[in-house]
């Protein structure tokens, strides 16, 4: 992820500044090569506290050497802004007042140096509020990212869930349509084939009647029961294949061709329901984001997997947003859950290619 | 210490590496002696200049690492960062060291007026080691090796030139003379002339104290670790 220029980094160049200037003064002032060695010093604990984190008590080392030479130049003076400014960036106001205000009366100093120091005061209360508000805003980024994660690992095992739930209602049905058809059908056509084998032994023409008259109902029975039975059991709304092809025909805004290949029944309603999603958004997004005029759609269903192919013929317009948003990467997510793949091309119009492992003898027996 | 006889070997591993670290300092030794100034042999005055390029040169094998993406896989290897730098810097420290006695010791052989050859080990040895820090700290800015050697030279000849290794000071406007103890080699020229005129030792020392300091300044500038 990209980010802005740090804090720190204003923060070291304020201390490099700092003794930038003191080296000015120097050249200007009285150039005396002792004197030279306070900046070499200052610029030392500067270059440690930029690659280090030094605690707070470290200012006494500026502050000593800022005293040592006191007598000698006015640049230490100046000096003075920086252990001000490091007591302020670590929040010990009362010791950054008290050095302020024993300074300036103490020293005697300069309007000038009362602005310096006061201005390095300024910015680094400034710079002590700024790394407090990046820590808060660094912790509630890790706080979202962690709970992101989480949400996509919920995500995953709802999904799994959601095969496992599948794969349950398919065994359940089975045997609802088992017990059916054994207490209605299999009750009433046990006792036709009875009744035909007694019939074949009937001496007594009216009781043979009677007999067959019994199998005619039971058989007549059995047919409004199958009816009935395979009416309960078929669906009221499409599903499979047949959906996409209804989801396909929805769609008006370009030419579409659906080509499908195998047995499509052997794939399992869970598998169904993402392929759906998936032909859902990739039609989505080329009628929004894309240019294309056609779009081939390619179902092949296999003994191992099941691969859906969508291709439009549309042109690359905006690189940026190509892959960007939650649809298809929500769909990446979804199909690796199942142990398949979602692969998105667009070099040669928008291709996006969705292949799922059949499990054997799960779903599809 | 497997990465400071690597080091060690690779510091010789090329032909211009060996003309640096081995023809120019020896090559120094033979200079004349200058009439009015330097006050030394030239091949003394002039030994910060090729310490310079030495240093440099040494240095840009860690950059040569970075680019190669060694200091990458040493960031997955049981090797800290700071035991690489340590070793390396080890290694071209001691080469650094050893061109200073040669000089010193064969100008001695040869015959060289050096005044203090001791305390001028001691300074050449001081500013080896500021040399190699700055060269560190000067690599840390760049990604290529061909760069950073082709700016640092022009860097090098105005540190040389307006430290007042290649003219006395004295020769400067009075702005430039207040500038030039800004350069580590204004203190290297001062020590070459407290060597030939100085007798108070804590001048000497200071020198020595304000070379460490920039040594140690631009170790800590430049012992950042970057990842190309």
């Amino acid at each position: 992820m990209k980010t802005g220029l740090d804090a720190n980094f204003f923060i070291n160049g304020w201390r490099f500044l700092n003794i930038i200037l003191l080296i000015h003064l120097w050249i200007i002032g009285d150039s005396n090569a002792g004197n030279f060695i306070l900046i070499l010093l200052l610029l030392l604990l500067a270059s440690l506290r930029w690659r280090l984190s030094l605690p707070a008590w470290s200012v006494l080392f500026d502050l000593f050497f800022c005293l040592l030479y006191i007598p000698y130049t006015n640049i230490s003076h100046y000096g003075l802004a920086l252990p001000l400014f490091e007591l302020v960036l670590k929040g010990k106001w009362l010791y950054s007042v008290l050095l302020f205000l024993s300074s300036i009366i103490l020293l005697s100093s300069s309007d000038f140096i009362f602005w310096h120091l006061l201005q390095a005061m300024l910015f680094g209360a400034f710079s002590y509020f700024t790394l407090k508000n990046q820590h808060v805003q660094l912790e509630r980024l890790d706080a979202l990212r962690k709970s992101e994660y989480e949400l996509e690992r919920l995500k995953t095992d709802l999904l799994k869930a959601n095969q496992s739930t599948s794969q349950q209602a398919r065994l359940l049905e089975r045997n609802r349509i088992s017990r059916q058809l054994h207490d209605h059908l299999g009750h009433d056509l046990t006792g036709a084939s009875l009744a035909i084998q007694a019939y074949e032994h009937m001496e007594d023409q009216q009781k043979a009647e009677q007999l067959l008259e019994e199998v005619k109902k039971r058989i007549q029975r059995s047919t409004i029961h199958l009816r009935e039975t395979v009416h309960n059991m078929s669906s009221t709304v499409m599903t499979g294949a047949e959906r996409m092809e209804e989801i396909i025909n929805d769609f008006h805004q370009f030419d579409t061709s659906f080509k499908k290949y195998g047995d499509t029944f052997s794939v399992p309603a869970y598998i169904w329901s993402l392929l759906e999603s998936c032909l859902k958004e990739c039609l989505t997004n080329t009628a929004r984001h894309s240019n294309a005029t056609k779009t081939d759609i390619d179902l092949q269903v296999t003994d191992a997997l099941v691969r859906l192919s969508i291709q439009d013929n549309g042109t690359k317009q905006n690189k940026k947003t190509q892959f960007e948003g939650s649809g298809l990467r929500s769909l990446q997510l979804r199909t690796r859950a199942l142990d398949g793949s979602l692969s998105i091309s667009n070099e040669d119009g928008f291709l996006v290619v969705c292949v799922i492992p059949l499990q054997e003898g799960v779903d599809r027996d | 210490m497997t990465i400071f006889w690597f080091s060690l070997k690779r510091s010789f591993s090329n032909t211009t590496n060996l003309i640096f670290l081995t023809l120019f300092p020896v090559g120094a030794i033979f200079l004349p002696m200058g009439e009015v100034w330097p006050f030394l042999p030239y091949g003394y005055q002039f030994f910060g200049i090729i310490v310079l390029f030495v240093g440099i040169r040494l240095a840009t094998i860690i950059l040569e690492d970075r680019a190669k993406g060694v200091v990458k896989r040493l960031a997955v290897a049981p090797v800290t960062h700071f035991q690489y730098l340590t070793q390396n810097l080890l290694a071209f420290s001691i080469i650094l060291i050893l061109q200073s006695i040669i000089v010193i010791y064969g100008g001695v052989l040869y015959g060289h007026e050096l005044y203090h050859p001791e305390w001028l080990l001691v300074l050449f040895i001081s500013f080896s080691f500021t040399s190699l820090a700055v060269a560190l700290a000067w690599i840390s800015l760049y990604r290529s090796k061909e760069t950073s050697f082709l700016v640092y030279m022009s860097v090098i000849f105005l540190i040389v030139f307006l430290g007042g290794l290649l003219m006395p000071i004295e020769a400067f406007p009075d702005i430039l003379q207040r500038i030039a103890v800004i350069f580590p080699t204004y203190w290297l020229s001062e020590g070459i002339v407290w060597i030939v005129f100085g007798n108070d030792i804590s001048e000497f020392l200071l020198i020595n104290g304000v070379l460490w300091l920039y040594t140690i300044i631009f170790l800590v500038i430049g012992s950042v670790r970057r990842i190309n």
